[in-house]
């Protein structure tokens, strides 16, 4: 399980040159460009698409630069010593994957930004989604990155307290109150995965992962400080039944805010959960299964919740919820004793697919639902009758996105429920391919009973309000990026086989 | 066994616990803020004594005086604008939800202590040689006690800050004051100050915007509370 | 040699059309209607390309890899090639009748990019060459023909199109079980493999079974089988062109063509008869039979009447699969095309009826023969073709799936085919008779109830054509049915590969 996160003895593989000049510069502008692009924007905030556009092409491309030396050279490296602390970074083949994912949701997100504050009614707070925003990129790029408890410490909690500063800034009554628990649970979450990082340095008096990954043991202290890390965690990663505070975060955030943490904040909880639970839990036969049964409830409560709301935004928001489940469904062929190798390995290159199918089709869906509550000036679901025809170019977006949450063909999410499947066939977990296969039909209950009042003709006529084009095709380019990635599942998932043994 | 008692810590630890526990069962928020000014200051006195006197000064600047001036801000003893000053705590808890959250304090509590005892196999038989680390594991079911039990917003922000710094202490009682401790450390007080400063912005606007009241709702909107 | 680029150029045809269709302005009716209809054009010649190669014996492969294990393919076999034809040939004539029918209607963007999406994944269905391929355009069919049945908005057919996705999504997700199932047993199970399942009979015989029932059971709600028909006849609230589309080719036959494969190529016949489980699907045929025939007799008004007769109708070609002999597949294969070749002209002429005269139930029909000349003898060919008279095309068909039954020697499969063919008279012949013998509006007796003068013939050229080709075709079908490219030719070429390998 180590070696898949990059995490094993390099010098026994040789498989790890001298980092070449171009990727030390690539790795400073992945992880600090967006902070400094951020900052510059909330000194000069950008009125329309192309600045934003034009600032962000050197963060794509360090992330290009980043893809072809991890290509070249395997597993990359780096590691400092600043005043006795020692902080290491790893780029294998899955954090390029997921920060290229992170980079390109993150683009997206800015790229739509200009044309939600031009639209909306002019706010004093909205030049602070820009640093906000650069630091929430900033500080997932090295979560992805971080091997040691410290980094990734500092990451979360950079990136824990600009998605609240994000999610704040629309200002509304109910957008704060939301704000402030998601606040105080993000706090006292992130004490205790500190708590669980105490008893590691207490027990082992360690924090690099490679190094703890040699030295853990099972037994009650690994066990404990597991149970502590995970209840952080999952309160951040809204795993059910910790997820409470996520729909009326979401209902009253901007929509570029939204789609950044739907996407891309609660999945990083979670690879932080199953990269330190593979170390610390590596045999533990309860843990994982608990999760999975979470995850079984996770589907069903999720999918309820968005069958039954009439908010569009609380429809995507809970099934949010229901999609962590079918990836916490997961975690006993992820981890625990005695799983077949064959297994394994396509529980793995499922579970992965499906985490960035899902970002990138959750985010879709959040601006396009953005979109037709911009253009109708409704938020309910029955306030979308009639609007195939009128916004047939935003409905579309949420369609595709919807096959993708779907587990439909010929999307990503269809090819990754086919490779889970198969992994929980092989290892006879009939009640999670049971809970798979619910979970598509409950995703298709509630979204085509949006599409239905969709459809409706008889619906009276609205005015409605043009969108700028670009917001409408930045949304479509990200749901074919995610239904792309089911047909050409092949290139990503062979990177994942790189850098490993 | 008995040289080994330390008396200045003892004190230190007495007192931490004492002062902690009035600041996060006083209902009169001044009065809560205020000692939690004197709980920061007497942390500061600890890092000393444990012979961390970088954290020592990282807590004097961000625990003390930045923490507590985010406090005052939330009260609104300082720039109050428009809006009335924040004086006292008067929302009640169910008593059936108040049991419920106190029990999962208490199953907290075990479980650290269950951990500690793991750790620091020695502390069994001679529990007085750590009164900080001892110190640190009350204040923190307390604190979180006071968490899950109030609705005051001030309050619970109150107790997060509270429960960092037991957290804090059990960090460095378990793991000591090596340079990955004291940068872990460092690093929480950072991130519990820039909380509470959003905190306490947040409370402003909230009261600036819908009265004292809004507080105590826990994330429920106006319509569906009354 | 291996032209690769056939199939996947004959399917990326019909998918541009789709990008084209949905690119263009809702206002662009001339344009749109060129790019339909050339593309159809185009896609018939490709076809024919196809038919050309495979009767010279080249089977054309297109595959990439979709993840480890999985792949892609589309291959150009005579059986695909087959429905292929069905299917291009067809999707002219609906497209001509289409634009005719909704001239100066609402949403017709939308409806031609969904009808041309529906018919690309009817390619892609033909062409499939595993599962995985062939799920990935089944379920595509799925989505893409929800659109089309709710085409009106009203609040009836909103709710016939949730009846039609709780049936057919429900089935998706038993056939994907089925699907990933035979993967985890047997690996990529190409459908042109020579060796079939015949190895994993002796360990895995349970398994098998449940994988066919699985397959079967899911194909079979598309198929219209009884008891999971109940969708079809709701799904008649469409307009007429879709209704056509629906019951001819699209849906309802790539049920049919699903259980052709999984039959002849998946499992052969040789294990399907050793599995028990032909005569299972022989029983559950003749049953759907005679009760489609039953309730179409109950009917009163036309178009349901018709879907019924779909009901009972598409079970023959199940039914000749039941036969396992060389007789009965080609009977079965014959009327894959005959059927949809009649049954699609008969909507063609309800949908005339309905836009010209305003008829929808029977009893209007009164001497409808002497207004609308052209359309009732087209009617009268389809209805007696249906019936099983020479020398139209439905009379092969009947008379091939006797001769299996003898072979056979199912003599109760006779019993059936005689029982059917009198309901079908029973219930087609009295509207022959009204159409020609009784008086009505066009003698000077009462009226028409809604009476539009579309055309300078007897209804508007858009709607006209396209019907009298199909039922000349019916009825060629039936008279040439010896000359070399006949459906019967056709199908006795499939046949004799299945049978003489």
């Amino acid at each position: 399980m180590m070696w898949r996160f990059g995490l094993f003895d390099s010098t026994a593989f040789d498989s790890t040159f001298e980092p070449l000049v171009s990727t030390y510069w690539a790795l400073c502008i992945a992880l600090a460009l967006p902070l400094l692009l951020g900052l510059l924007a909330a000194l000069f905030p950008p009125k329309r698409m192309w600045p934003v556009a034009l600032a962000s092409l050197p963060l794509l491309a360090s992330g290009l630069v980043l893809l072809f030396a991890f290509e070249q050279a395997g597993l990359l490296r780096w590691q400092w010593q600043i005043a006795g602390v020692s902080l290491s970074l790893r780029l294998n083949g899955l954090s390029v994957l997921l920060l290229l994912t992170t980079q390109w949701i993150g683009v997206a997100a800015a790229l739509y930004t200009p044309g939600v504050l031009r639209l909306g009614e002019p706010e004093p707070l909205s030049r602070w989604l820009w640093p906000l925003m650069g630091a929430l990129l900033s500080a997932l790029s090295l979560i992805w990155l971080a091997t040691d408890l410290l980094t990734l410490y500092i990451a979360l909690e950079l990136m824990g307290l600009a998605a609240v500063g994000m999610l704040l800034l629309s200002g509304k009554v109910a957008a704060l109150l939301a704000g402030m628990r998601y606040l105080l649970l993000a706090l006292v979450g992130s004490l205790a995965y500190l708590l669980g990082v105490a008893l590691i340095l207490g027990h082992w008096g360690r924090l690099d992962l490679q190094g703890l990954a040699d030295v853990v043991e099972p037994g009650p202290v690994a066990w404990i400080a597991g149970a502590l890390i995970g209840a952080g965690l999952a309160l951040k990663a809204a795993l059910f039944p910790l997820h409470g505070w996520l729909s009326p975060v979401h209902s009253n955030a901007w929509t570029p805010v939204s789609a950044l943490h739907a996407a891309l904040v609660i999945k990083a909880s979670l690879f932080m959960l199953l990269q330190l639970w593979s170390i610390l839990l590596p045999d533990t036969f309860y843990a994982p299964r608990v999760i999975a049964w979470l995850g079984v409830l996770a589907i069903v409560w999720g999918g309820f919740l968005a069958w039954r709301t009439d908010s569009l935004k609380i429809l995507v928001a809970s099934s949010t919820v229901a999609q962590l489940g079918y990836l916490m469904v997961v975690f006993p062929l992820l981890l625990g004793p005695d799983i077949a190798p064959l297994s394994r390995a396509l529980a793995w290159e499922g579970f992965w697919l499906q985490l960035m199918g899902h970002a990138f089709a959750k985010s879709a869906m959040f601006l396009a639902a953005g979109n037709l509550i911009l253009a109708t000036g409704q938020s309910t679901i029955k306030g979308l009758a009639g609007t195939s025809r009128r916004l047939p170019l935003s409905l579309l977006v949420f369609g595709i996105a919807s096959v993708t949450l779907m587990g439909l063909p010929p999307s990503s999410g269809f090819t990754a429920k086919w490779l889970l499947l198969e992994a929980m066939l092989i290892s006879q977990q009939w009640w999670a391919v049971a809970a798979l296969l619910v979970g598509t039909l409950l995703t298709a209950a509630y979204v085509f009973r949006m599409f239905r009042y969709s459809f409706d003709e008889s619906a009276p006529r609205h005015r409605y309000q043009p969108l700028a084009p670009g917001m409408d095709l930045i949304a479509l380019t990200l749901a074919l990026i995610a239904f792309a990635l089911g047909l050409l599942a092949h290139f990503p998932l062979e990177l994942m086989h790189g850098g490993g043994v | 066994m008995i040289a080994s008692f330390d008396a200045i810590e003892t004190v230190l630890a007495l007192c931490l616990t004492a002062v902690a526990l009035v600041c996060l069962f006083d209902r009169h928020l001044v009065r809560a803020c205020s000692f939690f000014v004197v709980f920061a200051s007497v942390m500061t006195l600890a890092w000393w004594q444990l012979g961390a006197p970088w954290l020592a000064a990282a807590e004097l600047v961000l625990g003390v005086v930045l923490t507590g001036l985010c406090f005052f801000y939330a009260l609104g003893r300082i720039s109050p604008g428009d809006s009335p000053p924040l004086t006292y705590d008067s929302f009640n808890e169910p008593r059936s939800r108040a049991t419920a959250r106190l029990l999962l304090a208490l199953a907290w509590l075990v479980m650290v202590g269950v951990a500690i005892r793991y750790v620091i196999a020695d502390m069994v038989y001679s529990p007085a040689e750590h009164p900080l680390l001892l110190a640190g594991v009350v204040i923190t079911a307390c604190a979180l006690a006071a968490f899950a039990l109030h609705r005051h917003l001030l309050r619970r922000l109150l107790a997060f800050n509270v429960l960092g710094s037991g957290v804090f202490m059990l960090l460095a009682g378990i793991a000591g004051t090596s340079a990955a401790a004291q940068a872990l450390i460092t690093v929480g007080l950072c991130i519990a100050w820039l909380g509470s400063m959003l905190g306490a912005l947040l409370i402003r606007q909230l009261v600036h915007l819908e009265g004292a009241d809004a507080l105590g709702r826990d994330g429920e909107p106006k319509e569906r509370a009354e | 040699m291996n032209a690769t680029w056939l199939p996947v150029t004959t399917l990326a045809t019909s998918l541009l059309v789709v990008v084209v269709i949905f690119s263009l302005p809702e206002e662009a009716r001339r344009l749109r209607t060129t790019v339909n209809l050339l593309a159809a054009v185009i896609k018939i010649i490709l076809v024919t390309l196809m038919v050309g190669r495979v009767s010279a014996g080249y089977e054309d492969i297109f595959s990439f890899q979709v993840v480890g294990g999985v792949d892609f393919v589309l291959r150009a076999d005579a059986l695909g090639v087959m429905f292929a034809g069905l299917s291009s040939l067809l999707w002219l004539c609906t497209t001509i009748y289409a634009i005719g029918y909704l001239e100066g209607s609402a949403n017709r963007k939308r409806f031609f990019g969904f009808f041309s999406l529906c018919v690309a994944s009817t390619i892609g269905i033909a062409l499939a060459d595993n599962l995985f391929t062939f799920l990935i355009f089944y379920e595509m069919l799925t989505l893409s023909t929800y659109p089309l049945v709710v085409h009106s908005g009203t609040q009836k057919a909103l709710d016939a199109g949730r009846v039609y996705l709780r049936y057919t999504l429900s089935a998706g997700v038993v056939l994907l079980l089925g699907a990933v199932l035979l993967h985890h047993l047997t690996g990529d199970q190409s459908f042109s493999s020579e060796q079939g399942l015949g190895n994993y009979l002796n360990d895995h015989r349970g398994l098998l079974t449940l994988i066919f029932a699985l397959l079967v059971g899911g194909l079979a709600v598309k198929a219209a089988m009884v008891p999971l028909h109940g969708w079809l006849p709701r799904a008649m609230v469409a307009p007429a062109p879709v209704s056509a589309l629906l019951h001819a080719v699209a849906v309802v036959k790539a049920g049919a063509f699903g259980i052709l494969r999984v039959v002849y190529d998946l499992f052969g016949i040789q294990l399907s008869i050793e599995l028990g489980v032909i005569t299972v699907l022989a029983v559950a045929a003749s049953f759907t039979i005679i009760y489609g025939s039953l309730r179409a007799l109950a009917q009163e008004e036309l178009k349901p009447r018709l879907a019924f007769s779909t009901v009972s109708q598409v079970s023959y070609i199940i039914l000749g699969i039941g036969l396992f002999g060389p007789f009965g597949t080609i009977g079965a294969l014959a009327h894959l095309l005959h059927q949809g070749l009649m049954k699609v002209t008969l909507f063609f002429c309800a949908g005339n009826y309905a836009e010209e005269l305003g008829i929808h139930r029977i009893d209007e029909m009164d001497g409808a023969g002497k207004r609308m000349p052209l359309t009732s003898i087209a009617f009268t060919i389809g209805a007696l073709g249906m019936i099983g008279l020479p020398p139209v095309a439905g009379f092969i068909t009947k008379w091939y799936l006797g001769i299996g039954a003898v072979q056979a020697e199912m003599y109760w499969v006779i019993v059936v085919l005689v029982a059917s063919s009198t309901l079908n008279a029973m219930y087609f012949l009295p509207i022959l008779h009204r159409l020609w013998f009784r008086l009505g509006p066009a003698h000077g007796q009462g009226q028409w109830p809604k009476e539009q003068r579309l055309g300078r013939l007897e209804t508007h050229g858009w709607l006209l054509w396209p019907m009298v080709f199909t039922a000349l075709a019916s009825l060629g079908a039936g008279l040439l049915a010896g000359t070399p490219f006949s459906p019967l030719d056709w199908a006795t070429r499939v046949a004799t590969g299945e049978y003489l390998p």
